[in-house]
């Protein structure tokens, strides 16, 4: 798999290539503190929603992985949507608890513990259950399992990508536009967009 | 065609956008208003003095709301823009950055139901002063003289209670206006008689591998007209703004006002007539005297409550807003169609992973347009689609995608590491109208304590079959292209057809001047009065029914 130079978005951020609001935007989510006391989540449930995002984005790769938490505990405290629900889903803050109560019961009914006494290869199980809709547990009475999933992948994905370390993973260099791009045909890179490194 | 009017690349000066009302013309030539300098202010309006009373008051300043703003303020009326949205500075607010550019969505909840359930905020809504346009990729394709006659051609859906001869000139005088770029001649409407302004946008990766590809199949393509400039353009109102740079972020907003949204177009040309923007005015009450008339308007505005009385009223708050404002104040229901025949454009992606490197992000995202089918040969549906080829940025891609691979895990950051290697192709198409597809007020509360909205969609066996046609084409086209991992994402997009036009007060909302059948002061325009979808992007039928509406009401004033 192809991947960019470490450091590169790091470099671009400092440079005239990106305007001011774009720089406070990543770098407040690059330089955002290690420790985050969650608002909405009680401590259990927070580690539990951590736990559950480090399964979906899995980061071996990173000393310091990206922390996925924190947004959703956030948004959840300031009450804030997306323009939008499913109907057939309670609203946001109920479902993030009964989700993830449910995802409990899942860990349970399958392996007889909790989801964070599990081992990584048992989490995958029970989050394959769920993304199957195949979970068990009384809680996806309430809450149908799939939009759930759906919605917490989402939601997850969204903080995961729009982070400048997530970006780099991808290649994405979108940030640096102050002089525009010239180049826009295919295999025509500007000087300041990297070229992948193959392993 | 060859066109004698198009003028050189950057030279053209709109300085006065071509009247058509003889009327309104007459009108304009008794009332020389000079021009003042758009105040551009930030701090709050000072309250309006409760005795007085304005001649219009326009509900929202997007496509619908500003090119009316600006007509009636030309004519000398005294008109107030109440803006639910933030007024910014897009060169200092807007980051490249899709979440930091949220706050230009409309982000409050909306109940989505039935078996498509519609994605508002991002999806669908902004907000702010411009409105909608202001993340708009500013796709801006003509409706056809089908489009607006689908039951006449189809025995299905509804006509519209006039032909496409009365916004032709519109279209043409807000193309130019704009500024917007497209080829000349348009390949599909050869009888056009003025070109577009500029010269079309470069085609980035997606636009030219979908090129190639259309043309080896034998579908006629060509560079899609966009409401973005390709040379620096003056406008009247503004001065002179500055060309694209392929910055590829028109869906969330553009920096540099190369992009035609209402902020940096209609609404900067409204104020240099006296037009008055109120941003952060949120209306939650329409108020009538015992006649039946609008008297006056109240809205929330830095945690205040402000009246302001006016003698006509413009709701143009989109297509969910606009009925529920309705609904909320039990206004204009008689026919019994307000929130009745939602619609929104099947708009389904085909994306695919090339060999290229392609970077997605670069340049204008809607460049290559193809409207073969328009009426396929082959459909067994009623109505067409376009096709367009789509650039797209991180996030968005991100999301839609797990929303419709799920992938998770090791496989999506995988996949997500072919992004520079994706290209997508999309449709947007024709919607027909559905007893099923409605908007209601649900028991659940918004902040406010006002109910929110729900509303339901499904698509119908017509849309499913255009849906298939569409895949179809659409997967032969990325496989032609050369495509591995061809994937496709159903989705519906716009609100449309809540408060529809018609002949008649039985089963429709306004008249076709655009004026309520229930109440003598209220008009309505934007998404919401289209009886019928329309086989192209909403934007530029909206500004063009915007300024018609103008016309008809300054020519009954009388
Ligand atoms: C990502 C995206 C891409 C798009 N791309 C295209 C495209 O390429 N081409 C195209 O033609 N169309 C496109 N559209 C659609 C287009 O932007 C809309 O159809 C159009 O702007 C709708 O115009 P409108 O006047 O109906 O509503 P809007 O432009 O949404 O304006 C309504 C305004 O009313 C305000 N408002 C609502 N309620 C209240 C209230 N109670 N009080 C005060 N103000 C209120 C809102 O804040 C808003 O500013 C796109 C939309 C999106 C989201
Ligand atoms: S691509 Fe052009 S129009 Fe779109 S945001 Fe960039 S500069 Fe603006």
């Amino acid at each position: 798999m192809p991947h960019y130079p470490e450091g590169t978005v790091r470099a671009l951020l400092q440079t005239e290539l990106v305007t001011p609001a774009t720089r406070a935007a990543l770098e407040a989510r690059l330089n955002a503190p290690a420790d985050y006391t969650p608002q909405f989540f009680d401590a259990d449930t927070y580690q539990l929603l951590r736990a559950v995002a480090a399964r979906i984005f899995p980061q071996p790769d990173r000393e310091t992985p990206i922390e996925l938490a924190p947004a959703v505990d956030k948004r959840l405290t300031d009450g804030t949507a997306d323009g939008w629900r499913y109907d057939a889903m309670p609203p946001d803050r109920e479902a993030y608890r009964l989700g993830l109560g449910g995802i409990n019961q899942a860990a349970e009914a399958q392996f007889q513990q909790p989801f964070m006494a599990l081992s990584a290869e048992q989490q995958d199980v029970v989050i394959g259950q769920l993304a199957a809709g195949k979970a068990a547990g009384e809680n996806w009475q309430q809450v149908p399992q799939d939009r759930l999933f759906e919605e917490m992948l989402a939601e997850l994905t969204e903080n995961y990508y729009a982070h400048p370390l997530a970006q780099e993973e991808i290649g994405y260099v979108g940030m640096a536009d102050v002089p525009g791009w010239p180049h826009v045909t295919p295999n025509t890179l500007e000087p300041r967009e990297p070229e992948p490194i193959s392993n | 065609m060859p066109d004698e009017e198009v003028l050189e690349e950057g030279l053209l000066n709109p300085v006065q956008p071509e009247i058509q009302d003889p009327l309104l013309k007459s009108i304009l030539a008794d009332n020389a208003t000079p021009a003042t300098e758009p105040t551009g202010e930030e701090a709050p309006n000072p309250l309006p003095d409760p005795t007085d009373e304005v001649d219009c008051v326009v509900i929202g300043t997007g496509a619908g709301g500003a090119p009316l703003l600006a007509r009636l303020a030309m004519a000398g009326l005294k008109v107030v823009a109440l803006e639910a949205g933030p007024r910014r500075d897009p060169t200092k607010d807007y980051a490249t950055d899709e979440k930091a550019q949220n706050f230009l969505f409309w982000n409050d909840e909306r109940l989505s139901a039935g078996q498509n359930p519609v994605a508002f905020g991002k999806n669908n809504s902004g907000t702010g002063v411009g409105g909608s346009t202001l993340h708009y990729t500013a796709y801006t394709p003509r409706a056809h003289r089908g489009d607006l006659q689908l039951h006449t051609d189809f025995g299905q859906g509804v006509d519209w209670p006039f032909g496409i001869e009365e916004l032709e000139p519109y279209y043409e005088e807000i193309e130019h206006f704009l500024g917007v770029s497209g080829p000349t001649p348009y390949p599909w409407d050869a009888g056009r008689r003025k070109g577009y302004p500029l010269a079309p946008l470069p085609l980035n990766g997606a636009a030219l591998l979908m090129q190639k590809a259309c043309a080896q199949l034998g579908i006629q393509t060509s560079p899609a007209a966009n409401a973005a400039l390709s040379a620096r353009y003056y406008q009247e109102g503004i001065g002179w703004r500055e060309a694209c740079t392929n910055r590829g972020f028109c869906q969330a907003g553009c920096n540099r006002g190369a992009k035609a949204s209402m902020d940096v177009t209609f609404l900067p040309l409204a104020e240099s007539f006296g037009a008055e923007i109120r941003a952060d005015a949120y209306v939650t009450e329409i108020e009538r005297d015992a006649s039946g008339r609008v008297v006056a308007v109240v809205y929330e505005q830095h945690g205040r409550t402000v009246r302001q009385r006016c003698r006509h009223l413009f709701l143009c708050a989109g297509a969910v807003e606009t009925p529920r404002l309705l609904m909320l104040n039990e206004l204009a229901l008689n026919s019994g169609q307000v929130g009745k025949h939602f619609m929104a454009h099947p708009g389904m992606q085909v994306w695919g992973t090339f060999e290229d490197d392609i970077r997605p992000y670069k340049g204008i995202p809607g460049g290559l347009i193809s409207e073969d089918t328009h009426r396929p040969k082959d459909a067994d549906f009623a109505g067409g689609y376009l096709l367009q080829s789509i650039g797209v940025m991180p996030v968005t891609f991100a999301t839609q995608m797990v929303r419709q691979r799920k992938l998770w895990g090791q496989p999506l950051r995988d996949y997500m590491r072919t992004y520079n290697h994706t290209a997508g192709i999309n449709i947007l198409g024709d919607c027909l109208p559905h007893a099923a597809n409605f908007m209601e007020l649900s028991d659940e509360k918004d902040a406010r304590g006002l109910p929110k909205p729900r509303l339901h969609f499904t698509a119908q066996e017509n849309e499913q079959r255009m849906n298939r046609h569409a895949e179809k084409l659409m997967r032969q086209i990325w496989e032609a292209a050369g495509a591995k991992d061809i994937w496709a994402f159903e989705r519906y997009a716009h609100v449309i057809g809540t408060a529809r036009m018609g002949l008649s007060g039985d089963d429709a909302v306004v008249n076709p001047d655009g004026k309520a059948f229930d109440v003598p002061n209220l008009y309505i325009c934007d998404n919401s009065v289209f009886p019928s979808a329309l086989s192209v992007n909403p934007a530029l039928t909206i500004m063009a029914l915007s300024l018609r509406t103008a016309d008809k009401f300054l020519a009954n004033l009388r």
